[in-house]
């Protein structure tokens, strides 16, 4: 980071090739229309040029950022919302025990987050999906699913607290971790 | 919410969106002011995060890197330009007849020496652009030289297999090509298929012999994405078939589809 904050324009080349296809995949998946996804893929990585020297790497992760914001600009263009632009760049602290910045370590937690998922009952699996993929809400997933919202809470909550526990049986056992 | 939330997926569900109204609310009010809470919804955050991984991979096109660099460039020239335009005024000169002796030599002498440096600024400017331009040019055939240099690997490889896919009955007409070495798990795919339906994609599966098929790009000629590709998968997977399927558009984690080309291991 501090050779962007350097202007160096390779070390925003090097960033890019080490995460963009993850973004990428994560923008694509929520939007299903890949030109609309480079769109803001490229929107971001610009941001993140033009403001380098906000990004305070003591306070978070850049991958976890990055798909944090990513993922929030994604369903904010799905649902046609259009927010007045924040400081993300110091709204969003994402710490993260998880190392993604290599390609093995990437596919080390692929492997344990879709193991995880796919071990979930399709139903929390399903309601994980909506909300993270879609964005929707604990009333919209019930809307959409035509379940009862208490048992969707129920659902997502479940699912959530395996997932917590899957990954922090990774991050005992070095899976991926920094 | 007047204390801490009670329990950790308090903070997940908050990261993940799920929440609204008055639960919304709650947990927003309480961390505003609860640096021990703000932290623990940071590692929810990178928690869920990582659900990104569990989206089909999707490739950017190198354009959009193209893009991207040229953006940066000119902003930096912008920057810089605007760093470089004069600041502030000149001091007003002496006045008199020793200033005014003295303006009569100097004011040619520092407009030839403006003219001068303007025309320094312009030739740097230039040469630094053409220097820029061709590093650009560097760069990008040393990314294609990368490229050709990953699949002379690969196909020089003499454990590197190479399968042909058959179009399955009924399905769009097409044939494609997987060329993959288990031991580096680098595979290249190659092929020509009709456009796919409306509101779907196709996507490459890797069969493993053991375990779940293991997505390897999606893509769809319709939107003009590309039809040949090299991707790094788990290396020491050994393949039983390697297949394409049709699934909704963006794809699935898990084939859900029909099989559009499947070539079989032998």
């Amino acid at each position: 980071m501090q050779r962007i904050v350097q202007r160096d324009e390779s070390a925003l080349a090097m960033v890019y090739d080490r995460y963009a296809g993850m973004l990428l995949s994560v923008l694509n998946r929520i939007l299903r229309d890949k030109q609309a996804a480079e769109e803001i893929l490229q929107d971001i990585f610009f941001q993140l040029w033009r403001s380098a020297e906000r990004f305070d790497g003591s306070r978070g992760s850049l991958p976890g950022w990055l798909v944090v914001v990513g993922r929030n600009r994604a369903i904010s263009r799905l649902r046609h919302h259009n927010p007045a632009a924040g400081d993300e760049l110091n709204e969003n602290t994402v710490a993260s025990a998880f190392n993604l910045e290599g390609a093995v370590a990437q596919q080390q937690l692929l492997s344990r987050i879709n193991g995880a998922l796919e071990n979930l009952p399709v139903e929390q699996r399903a309601a994980v999906e909506l909300a993270y993929f879609e964005g929707l809400t604990h009333s919209e997933i019930a809307e959409r699913t035509g379940d009862p919202l208490g048992t969707v809470k129920t659902r997502l909550r479940s699912a959530l607290e395996t997932l917590r526990r899957t990954l922090h049986t990774s991050a005992e056992s070095g899976i991926g971790t920094t | 919410m007047n204390g801490h939330p009670t329990r950790e997926e308090d903070f997940d569900l908050y990261a993940l969106g799920a929440l609204e109204g008055e639960e919304k609310q709650a947990i927003e009010s309480h961390l505003a002011g609860c640096r021990d809470c703000a932290r623990k919804l940071a590692e929810a955050q990178g928690r869920i995060a990582l659900l990104a991984l569990a989206a089909p991979p999707t490739p950017p096109s190198a354009a959009v890197k193209q893009r991207l660099m040229s953006q940066i460039r000119a902003d930096s020239e912008r920057t810089a330009s605007e760093r470089d335009a004069p600041a502030r005024p000149l001091p007003e000169r002496a006045q008199g007849f020793f200033g005014s002796w003295w303006t009569a030599v100097l004011v040619p002498v520092g407009a030839a020496l403006a003219i001068a440096t303007v025309f320094l600024w312009n030739e740097d400017r230039q040469l630094n652009r053409q220097l820029e331009a061709l590093h650009s040019t560097v760069r990008l055939e040393q990314q294609q030289l990368d490229q050709e240099r990953q699949v002379a690997d690969l196909l020089a490889a003499s454990d590197t297999i190479t399968i042909r896919l058959a179009q399955q009955p009924g399905m769009p007409a097409g044939s494609g090509q997987v060329s993959y070495n288990p031991k580096t798990g680098m595979l290249m795919y190659d092929g020509a298929l009709a456009p796919a339906p409306a509101n779907k994609s196709y996507q490459l599966w890797l069969v493993p012999v053991d375990g779940k098929p293991i997505s390897a790009g999606v893509f769809n000629p319709a939107f003009g994405l590309p039809n040949h590709w090299m991707i790094g998968l788990p290396a020491g997977t050994a393949p039983k078939a390697f297949a394409v399927s049709l699934e909704p558009a963006g794809g699935m984690p898990q084939p859900t589809g029909p099989m559009v080309l499947v070539g079989p291991v032998s």
